[in-house]
């Protein structure tokens, strides 16, 4: 610890800290534009400049580390005036266009230049003006604005992990872009909106839709991945106008995944469900909440009379309430036929117990992992945030391994990177490789992911959503614990949905009944589905479609109307989407967030754990009388009763036959098709695009290789 | 006994009623400065903060860029203002309403204005008798605009110097 002084304030401060985080933790405002906490340092906007003892000119803040009993001035009359000359420089090319700029009121140069800059200008000559790039869906750019912070070039190479934007020229000519014509494409693109301090990259889809001043800010969870990313929900009267990050260092740090970002769009699609709808004799028709809540509560009445007959399916994207609600309805019914595993195919250990989805590691941990094992995981689509953690972990020089059935474009090295059809094959050598390592028929590669899992302090084996959806992830499961217990590894079956561990915890999961695949094989009377689209969340949708024609009664709790559904529901209840609802999501690492109401349902909607309240009630049973979230919230809590069928697999015998197994490739789940809100962002859809056409851009270079 | 003998004197020469008879009869002979409205009209000054307008360019495009400087700063509240991206990837208003019972008058939304789009004209002869039409458009603020916008342009000539 060393002592210096701050304008006269003694500050604590480490040696070598940059003096602008020692100004920061003391609350000492100093001007930036380059510099960001989470960034490398650049120091070329020079903006913060502060006045040093002993120093003959003024220093930049952000690259001057602190030594014992530096004396230092932020407001004297040389930092002031090397400030502002700064000022009136970064003035000199910005264009005085802040009346439609959509970063006006928000904007750090504005805000700096109430403070610093001078209310005329000097510069009489011709301003810089540079044509504007059109890099996607996502950013919308105006680069006549940029003040050449590179900020965004920064976050490109040291965060985002692919070069996409760069700085060509010198001076006066200096210009961001993106060297050759193309769309940035990068997974957590939109955070450059954010790190941009000027209107120079803005967001598209929120184009001219608000002024700043008007938003109103609801703190929320995201529903589209298990992070658990905590947002901003912005909102115009009752209008969710943007999405932007909050801070929250242990889990998504700074930085939101584009999913997250940009998936609001789908929350105010034309398709929103907005009045019940009942079918009668083959026709729909609108009816008021009561009714429709008769109607329903009637005719599961009537099919709960052969429990056995009736499915009760949700997408683990739906809060912890309305799926402890609904499983106690269900159960109340007498009905066990419950399941949120849309896209698990193989169940051959139901009858043992259930595979509990969990990260055994926080996300920061997961950073100082030494060796990694990916097991069928596009981890950058799945989790684009603890794809970032297990970057950062990587550049550190840890060491990640990964079996996958495809060669995907990971923004980093894989040290060990294994591409087959067949998993098991390729799990089975590495097992081989730790049961005997001084054999010489096993392959180095497998030698390698064996020993760096083995001789790690830290080590960890991640089973992504590839090995979930596989037909043999018993088998999977079966070799990735041999691996996990041969080696010291910790196995982690990764959670990819936003409430896949609290549906585990409220035991949302056929304990005494059928699960999904049975549920759609055998002929089920009545279904009952809370945010579900059949068709795409379910991995044979085609299936599942045939199932819920064939039944009898399906009743369908959504978020949004579809031709298909009214083909084959009975019942169509519109409940609230992840801004209209209170309710909590429990992340991959098991941390329970709860999140209030940000706008009012649209339409007719209602927020699903008050419907499922009312219902139970219609339905005569038992503690249905909640007036509060909250109190939903505290019973499943109090009830804890989630560790009753964990898996052990240690004492289950699992035969893995040595033949090999038929290859059933299942289909990839697109980054931004994983729940019927993401579906129907159009900004997203237009990305995604992209994404596509660049992947068959490249493929004829790979096939020249 | 001075004081005396003065009061008796004003009192019987009615010395003070004569001279304000003078007075009187000053005035009566003066040129007169009453004005007869409404036949007749005072000056008005080119800031004169009346009936607001919206203006256009020369071309015939409506100024206003939807920025909404005005409807923040506005002290009553009496500004709404909804907007959207036109086709040609401006914005541009969709709804400019000035509720003119709210108005007060202060002239705020002229200064902030960028674009010099939102002013206030010289007209103060206008009455409402009930609710709805107090409330200006955007279609009533631009014909109203396009009918004094001579007036208008006249009137931030003559202020230019002093912006």
């Amino acid at each position: 610890m060393i002592k210096i002084e701050i304008n006269g304030q003694m500050v604590k401060a480490h040696e070598g800290d940059m003096l602008i985080d020692v100004a920061d933790d003391a609350h000492i405002a100093i001007p930036r534009f380059c510099y960001h906490k989470k960034l490398s340092i650049a120091a070329n906007c020079r903006m913060c400049l502060v006045e040093v003892e002993g120093a003959p000119k003024a220093l930049p803040a952000c690259a001057t580390p602190v030594t014992d009993g530096m004396k230092v001035q932020t407001k004297s009359v040389k930092a002031v005036a090397a400030q502002k000359s700064v000022m009136e420089f970064l003035l000199i090319n910005h264009p005085l266009d802040c009346p439609i700029c959509d970063q006006g009121g928000e904007c750090e140069l504005q805000d700096v230049a109430m403070q610093y800059g001078d209310d005329v200008s000097r510069f009489s000559e011709a301003k810089r003006v540079v044509a504007d790039k059109n890099i996607g869906a996502l950013i919308h750019t105006d680069m006549t604005r940029c003040i050449h912070c590179t900020r965004c070039v920064r976050f490109g190479q040291e965060i985002g992990g692919i070069m996409e934007l760069g700085a060509t020229g010198r001076s006066e000519w200096m210009e961001i872009g993106t060297y050759i014509e193309q769309s940035v494409i990068s997974e957590m693109s939109g955070n450059m909106i954010d790190l941009c301090p000027v209107g120079a990259l803005t967001s598209k889809p929120y184009r001219y839709s608000a002024r700043p001043w008007e938003l109103k800010s609801h703190h929320g969870i995201s529903p589209h991945d298990s992070i658990g990313s905590n947002i901003i929900i912005h909102a115009k009267g009752n209008d969710v106008k943007r999405v932007v990050p909050a801070d929250k260092e242990s889990i998504n740090e700074v930085w939101l995944s584009d999913r997250d970002r940009f998936a609001y769009e789908g929350i105010n699609s034309e398709d929103r469900l907005t009045a019940p709808m009942i079918k009668e004799n083959g026709k729909w028709r609108q009816v008021d909440w009561e009714t429709a809540l008769q109607f329903s509560a009637d005719k599961l009445k009537h099919y709960a009379a052969t429990p056995e007959m009736m499915g009760v399916l949700a997408s683990p994207t739906a809060t912890l309430e309305e799926l402890y609600l609904l499983q106690k309805i269900a159960r109340g019914l007498g009905v066990n036929n419950l399941d949120t595993r849309l896209r698990q195919q193989d169940f051959s250990l139901d009858s043992h117990g259930f595979v509990k989805p969990e990260l055994k590691h926080s996300f920061a941990e997961v950073e100082k992992l030494d060796a990694t094992l990916l097991v069928g995981s596009y981890l950058r689509h799945e989790l684009p945030m603890l794809n970032h953690r297990l970057r950062k972990a990587q550049l550190a020089g840890k060491i990640v391994s990964s079996i996958n059935t495809e060669k995907f474009e990971i923004n980093y090295e894989i040290n060990n990177e294994v591409v087959a059809d067949d998993l098991l094959a390729e799990l089975q050598l590495v097992v081989d490789a730790l049961e005997k390592p001084e054999s010489n028929n096993i392959d180095k590669v497998y030698k390698k992911i064996a020993s760096s899992l083995s001789t790690a302090g830290k080590s960890s084996i991640m089973l992504g959503q590839i090995s979930l959806m596989d037909v043999n992830f018993t088998k999977i499961l079966k070799l990735t614990s041999d691996i996990a217990r041969l080696s010291g590894a910790v196995l982690n079956v990764l959670p990819i949905s936003a409430n896949d561990v609290g549906a585990y915890m409220v035991n949302f999961l056929p304990e005494k009944g059928k699960n999904i695949q049975q549920m759609l094989t055998t002929q089920m009377k009545a279904f009952v589905n809370l945010s579900l689209e059949a068709e795409s969340d379910i991995t044979d949708g085609k299936l599942a479609i045939e199932a819920m024609r064939k039944a009898e009664f399906v009743l369908n709790f959504s978020l949004f109307d579809s031709e298909i559904q009214r083909e084959y529901a009975d019942v169509l209840l519109p409940i609230a989407s992840f801004a209209e609802t209170a309710g909590t999501f429990v992340n991959a690492m098991g941390t329970k967030q709860s999140f209030k109401m940000a706008v009012e349902p649209q339409g007719d909607s209602k927020a699903a754990w008050k419907v499922f309240r009312v219902l139970g009630n219609m339905l005569d049973l038992e503690g249905f009388d909640y007036t509060h979230s909250n109190q939903v919230f505290a019973e499943v809590l109090e009830n804890n009763i989630e560790t009753k069928n964990e898996l052990v697999l240690e004492k289950i015998d699992i035969k893995i036959d040595k033949k090999k197994s038929i290859k059933n490739k299942t289909p990839l789940i697109s980054i931004y098709e994983v729940d019927s809100i993401t579906r129907r962002a159009t900004a997203l859809k237009t990305a995604s695009k992209a994404v596509s056409e660049t992947i068959i851009v490249t493929a004829p270079v790979q096939e020249v290789g | 006994m001075l004081a005396f003998l003065k009061h008796q004197f004003k009192t019987f020469t009615l010395l003070e009623l004569l001279k304000g008879m003078v007075i009187t009869g000053k005035y009566f002979l003066k040129k007169k400065i009453t004005v007869r409205y409404p036949e007749e009209k005072t000056p008005i000054s080119p800031r004169f903060r009346g009936h607001h307008a919206l203006r256009r360019y020369e071309g015939g495009e409506e100024r206003c860029i939807a920025c909404k400087l005005c409807e923040a700063v506005c002290p009553a509240n009496a500004i709404t203002i909804e907007f959207e991206q036109r086709d040609d990837g401006s914005r541009r208003t969709t709804q400019y309403d000035i509720d003119m019972f709210k108005c007060i008058y202060c002239g705020f939304c002229e200064e902030s204005c960028p674009t010099d789009a939102i002013v206030e004209t010289r007209v103060f002869e206008y009455e409402f008798h009930e609710r709805g039409p107090s409330i200006m458009t955007k279609d009533k603020l631009l014909d109203f605009g396009d009918k004094h916008e001579s007036q208008i342009a006249e009137d931030r000539a003559v202020d230019a110097k002093y912006r």
